[in-house]
Order: structure tokens, then sequence, then C-alpha cells
């Protein structure tokens, strides 16, 4: 049950709310509304929340059908991208490339979590897996066109193509063919929006019209073609379909790590029917990501009321609506987790989730109905708790130090010696100052094009290209 | 704070909902209703309406705000014009974008998706209500617009989010150092969140002119797109000077 004692609430009994001036409050005793309520909550716990839907199709139908008729162009997941496959909401197949991949950078994750994307390359060298990660890509622009409304489908449009097309490309620039690296998106918010404009883009033909335009403008169509990716895939799929190998080279126990999941609203909200479920992960009720490697890696996943609520980000909220957004992550999230979960550890796996839960704690304090409590609880991208559980630095590596939320309290229940890595971290500063830090790959690599740009032959003499 | 018996709060404080709107024309109202009804989006995401009231009941914006998905889509179904206008005012800006309306919906339909439709009508109109409520969403547009990102590590300081509280970073050392410590080389930057190649930027220059975004801007902020199209400026001769230098 969820308390909304404090949420709107004039002390009265009358809640504040927006489902009209003719709303009253029943006025149920905590038994009748548990009652009331709990049938709801069977509902929502359920997958056939999501399916009970008409008119479902899976638009892949459609992307074959128009490359047939020569409109467009697949880039398809090669055997070379070592796929997996795993099932999506209507037990379709959704095909996972592994490796050589091309890292979709997440501008949240990079500005403000960078352990976030530094985990994730970390354990793909662990697994001697090849990727690029370049200059060249821009964010998606959904964050910004989900807060302000600037923005429109044609641009959305254009810079999914623009992107996912330097994907396809990209391995040109170290002398591979095109194809070879598969675009792996790291945020949340770029996988649900590129989801829908790949959907809109796949039914109009007048939005492929506009935007074909402005992408041959850019020199961005392959063989005259707008050129679509078979699948598009967030990491947490990759973490998910990697969950057994990660698990594998494990060296933490976090058996007594009690953790919650926070599933991201643009990750299996938006074109539901792409999203992973799976028979083994709490019975294919809920999406399968995070979830389902907290499990391989033995951790005790704790169910809590309100894990389908979105975060409090609001997207427009976090910058100019702050008040919703702290008391939404408070009152919704962290106080939930805490009082019915007894979580040691909240598993997201989007960039504003994390954001809008790790750094809306400390406000809690400011709330007189708070008195007395202390709403303290790490938030984490699944990614980085695997780093952890394997092994990873969580300073240079899972870069902790950026989240505000109390990761110590975490180490500790994982055996870190944080205040040893903390230290040792501060020490390698001076190592960077000198100019001498570490490198998860050769910094060369990263320019593709325009200027710092080294040709191939260049490379091949610098020794960068072996073969 | 005064309850009367025979009154709600919502009543008290707000009361009439359209008491005071602006006068406006049925051919302005049409005309908006028209641009949102043109959308290709539109038939997608609106197929019907039994006034369930799912999407509002699991709406995070409902909780706060007087604002209901369910009477969006209402207002849309029975192109209500004046309801319309009068929900663009501030209704729409409530909504957090989070779809759960949309995975609710048993007919399918997106009301997140219709608020965004309405709020790109709202700056195509350069309604008031939308240039005050972007207002402080600028630096998120300079920073968009002219680089590619939406974030970078300079926009996070306890001074820009006091409510987010001392540990902004938990080691004490200068921005520069502790980004130039990522041992991701994208990442050892301070103005952007990863380093942005200059092509990229003027491709994306390129996009947001044909597709009509620097006109929006324009219309809701004119200061923001003077200092924009300087900087691009600025970048576009930048790339032509690289090119200029590969031709020689």
């Amino acid at each position: 049950m969820v308390d909304n004692k404090n949420n709107g609430n004039n002390g009265n009994g009358e809640r504040f709310t927006g489902h009209g001036s003719e709303w009253r409050d029943s006025n149920l005793s905590p038994a009748d509304a548990m009652t009331a309520t709990s049938w709801v909550e069977a509902k929502i716990d359920k997958r056939s929340m999501l399916t009970n839907k008409d008119r479902v199709h899976d638009i892949r139908d459609v992307m074959w059908q128009l490359e047939k008729e020569g409109e467009i162009k697949v880039h398809r997941v090669g055997e070379h991208n070592d796929p997996r496959m795993a099932k999506t909401l209507y037990g379709w197949d959704k095909k996972i490339p592994t490796n050589r991949i091309w890292h979709h950078k997440s501008c949240g994750q990079c500005g403000n979590i960078p352990g976030y994307p530094t985990s994730l390359l970390w354990m793909m060298n662990e697994m001697e897996l090849e990727y690029l990660d370049e200059t060249d890509q821009t964010s998606c622009t959904a964050w910004n066109y989900h807060g302000s409304g600037i923005g429109n489908i044609e641009s959305l449009a254009a810079v999914f193509l623009r992107n996912f097309h330097q994907a396809y490309v990209s391995a040109k620039a170290e002398g591979l063919p095109e194809g070879y690296y598969y675009p792996l998106v790291h945020c949340g918010t770029s996988f649900g929006n590129y989801k829908e404009v790949r959907e809109y883009l796949l039914l109009s033909a007048e939005l492929r019209d506009k935007v074909k335009k402005i992408l041959g403008k850019l020199d961005r169509l392959v063989d005259g073609k707008l050129l679509i990716p078979e699948e598009v895939v967030h990491y947490s799929e990759w973490v998910h379909v990697m969950r057994g190998d990660i698990a594998n080279r494990q060296t933490i126990d976090v058996s007594s790590v009690r953790a919650t999941i926070h599933p991201a609203c643009h990750v299996y909200k938006m074109i539901p029917q792409d999203v992973i479920y799976d028979d083994d992960v709490l019975d294919g009720n809920r999406v399968a990501v995070s979830t389902g490697v907290m499990q391989s890696l033995g951790a005790q996943v704790i169910d809590y009321s309100t894990w389908y609520d979105c975060c409090g980000f609001g997207f427009r909220h976090i910058i100019s609506e702050r008040e919703f957004t702290r008391s939404f992550a408070i009152d919704r999230k962290i106080k939930i987790a805490i009082n019915e979960a007894k979580s040691d550890v909240m598993i997201g796996h989007d960039t504003g989730c994390i954001t809008t839960l790790d750094k809306n704690q400390w406000i809690a304090k400011a709330d007189e109905a708070n008195a007395g409590q202390s709403y303290e609880l790490p938030v984490i991208s699944d990614i980085q708790f695997a780093a952890l559980a394997c092994g990873a630095d969580p300073f240079k590596i899972v870069q902790s130090h950026w989240h505000a939320s109390p990761f110590e309290n975490l180490f500790e229940k994982m055996g870190i010696d944080w205040e040893a890595g903390k230290a040792n971290f501060e020490a390698y500063l001076k190592q960077v100052e000198a100019g001498n830090q570490d490198n998860l790959y050769d910094p060369r690599r990263r320019i593709t094009g325009g200027p710092g740009y080294i040709n191939v032959e260049e490379r091949k003499k610098l020794g960068m290209i072996t073969s | 704070m005064g309850h009367h018996d025979d009154t709600t709060r919502v009543q008290e404080h707000i009361g009439d909902p359209l008491e005071g709107t602006q006068d406006v024309s049925r051919e302005f109202m049409e005309e908006i209703f028209q641009d949102i009804q043109s959308d290709i989006r539109f038939d997608h995401e609106l197929n019907g309406c039994l006034n369930c009231g799912i999407c509002t009941a699991t709406c995070p914006a409902a909780h706060y705000y007087d604002f209901s998905p369910r009477e969006i889509v209402q207002l849309l179904w029975t192109e209500n014009l004046e309801g319309i206008h009068d929900a663009m005012q501030e209704k729409i800006w409530s909504c957090a974008q989070c779809y759960t309306c949309a995975a609710r919906c048993p007919f399918g339909n997106s009301p997140g998706g219709l608020v965004m439709l309405m709020r790109e009508a709202a700056i195509k109109h350069g309604m008031e209500s939308a240039k005050s409520v972007l207002r402080p969403f600028s630096r998120v547009m300079l920073k968009l617009i002219s680089t590619g990102n939406q974030l970078s590590p300079d926009m996070i300081s306890n001074d820009a989010f006091p409510d987010w509280g001392p540990n902004i970073c938990k080691v004490d050392a200068p921005l520069k150092l502790l980004r130039a410590a990522i041992p991701v080389p994208t990442l050892n930057t301070i103005k952007t969140a990863w380093e942005t190649n200059l092509k990229t930027s003027v491709e994306l220059y390129t996009i947001w002119e044909e597709t009509g975004v620097l006109d929006q801007l324009e219309t809701v902020d004119e200061n923001l797109f003077d200092v924009i199209v300087d900087l691009m400026d600025e970048k576009r001769d930048d790339w032509d000077d690289y090119l200029d230098e590969q031709d020689d």
C-alpha cells in the first residue's frame, strides 16, 4: 500500500490532485483501502496489463517489406556481432548484438554519472569484446524535446537516422567494412524515442520523403536509401543476455544485498512490445532487464508496491518544477523502497531516473513530515553494480564519487573497503595531473573524421591497426 | 486554511477554470487544432476513449497538478476547441512524459504523445505559456542546439542545484582533473558531456534548419536564437577552414 498522507494532503483529509473538482476522498479504513486496491495491484503486477490491446503489430514486418520493395536498407545484426536471442512482451524474438559494438552515449550519463558508461566499457574490456567509442555522434535530442517541445518528428527522425548511419559507416575509419559495428544505445530515453521514431518512419512515406532529403544533404544515405536498424538495442538488453557471462566473472558475494529495481518508463512503456520479458524473471510479469542480472549475481531482488511508478524526472520538471520531482522521488520511490522493501540499493537502467533518485534524497530532511527519519538509499545502474561485483575499482571505474546517495553503506554491505579505494583514487589523481591517466582504449581511435582524424594508412604506420 | 463543507479546495482556490481566460477567435483555435490534428502521429495516438480514466489513475502529474490525461484525450477526441486552447495555457506543461498512460490505455492512445503535439503547437503559435514555461530551459536548449549534447559537467553545481545537497561530488578536486580521471577518452570534457566532433555539429545545424527547429526557437526566445546562430556561424567557419586546409 502506498502512503499518500503526505502527498498533497492539506491535513483535513482532502487531497489536492488533478482528478477534477468533483473528486471526494472515499474515507476508507486502511483495511478497506487495501481490499479496494488489491484488485488494481493484482492487475498492474501482471504482464496482461500491457498486452491487453488490439492492433498490435511487429513493425519489423513492415521494415522487411519496405526493404524488399527497395524503399529502405536495413542494417542487420550480423553473425560477426555474435547475436543472442531474447523474447519480448508478445513472445517475439529480438536479436541482441554482443560484440563489435558502437557505443551511442547518453548525455546525462556522460555529463553526470560517468561511472555508468565507464563500467560498461570496462566490462566489455574484461570480456575482450571489440567496440568503438567515438566523438561523431549527437545526443538523441529527446530529453530536450520531451521537456521543452522544441523539436518535432522530422528533427527526431533525422537525428536518429544520422547517428545510426554513422554507426554503420564508422568502421571505415579503421579500414574495416561498413556494418562492422552495431549501435548500442546507452540512454533509456534515446532507446524509447528511437524505437518510436523508427515506427513512424516505417509507417509514413511522407515522413520518409521529408527526412530523406535532409539525409541526402548530409550524405547519409546508403545506395540512395534510408538506413534503418534491424533492432534498436538498449545497453540493459546487452547486460541481460550477457548476465551469465557477467556472473561467471563475479568476485564479490552480494547475496546479503537487498535490491529494489526501478524500471525506467522510456525503456519499457514506450513501444512496450519491443521490451524483453523472460519467463524465468519474475514469472515474465515484469520487464526482465536489471532484475535478471541482479538475480544472476545472487542478490535478493525485493518487490515493492510502486515499482511501476516513474521517478519524477519529468524532463522539464527536473529543471524548473523541482518540487514535483523531489516530492515524487521521495514519496513514491525512495520511502517505499526503504520502508516496504528494506532495500540496501535501488538499481536502475536509465539516465534520468538514476539522477533523480540519487540526487533528491538530501532535500527530504527539509520536510517536517520526515523528521526523525533517514531516507538514504544508494542508487546505481545495473552495470555499475555488476562491475562492482566483478571487482571493478569503485572510484576509478564505477566513479561512485559523483553519486550523492550514500554508496558507503552499500560498499560496506558488499565488503568493499571504500576508504582505501578513495585514498587510492586521490593518489591516482596526482598521476592524472601529470598527464598519465589510464584509458580503457587507445584515445586516438575516438576521432573518425574531421580535425584530429588519423587516416587508415597512418594508423597502420602507428601500429593502431595490426591486421 | 479555511475549508467549507460544500466547496472543494480546488473550487475554492482555482474557481472557474475558464474565468479570465483570453478571448481568442474561433479561427485561431481552429488553426491550432488543425496543426495538432495534421501531425502524422495524431491518428496513431488517438484511437477513441470511453473515459475509463486508467490513464489519470496512474499519472504521476495528476497527483500534484490540476492535470488529467483523460481530460486531454477527451478534449481532442471531442474536438473541444476552447478546452484545447485552455489546456495549452498551463495544463499540458504539467505532464511528466513518462508514458505510463500510453502503456496502460486499453485503446492504445498515447495521452503523453498527444501532449507533445499540443506543446509543439503552443510553441509554433508563440503562446505566452510556452515562452514563460521554457525560460528556465534555455541553458539546456543552448547546450543542445550548439553542441548536440543536452547536459554538461559544468551545469551540475551546488549553485545550480542547492537542493541536491553537499555531495555533488564526494572527492574534493577541480572538475577538470576529476573529468580527466575518467578512463574513457571521450569523457575528459567540462563544457560538453562528451567530446563532440566538429563535423557532427555542422551536420546537426543542417538538421535544425531543415526541420524548422530554429524557427521554433526564434518564436519562443529571440535572444537565445541570436546567440545560437552566432555559435553556428562560428563552427561552420571552422569547418570550412578545415576543409580548405585539406584541399591545400
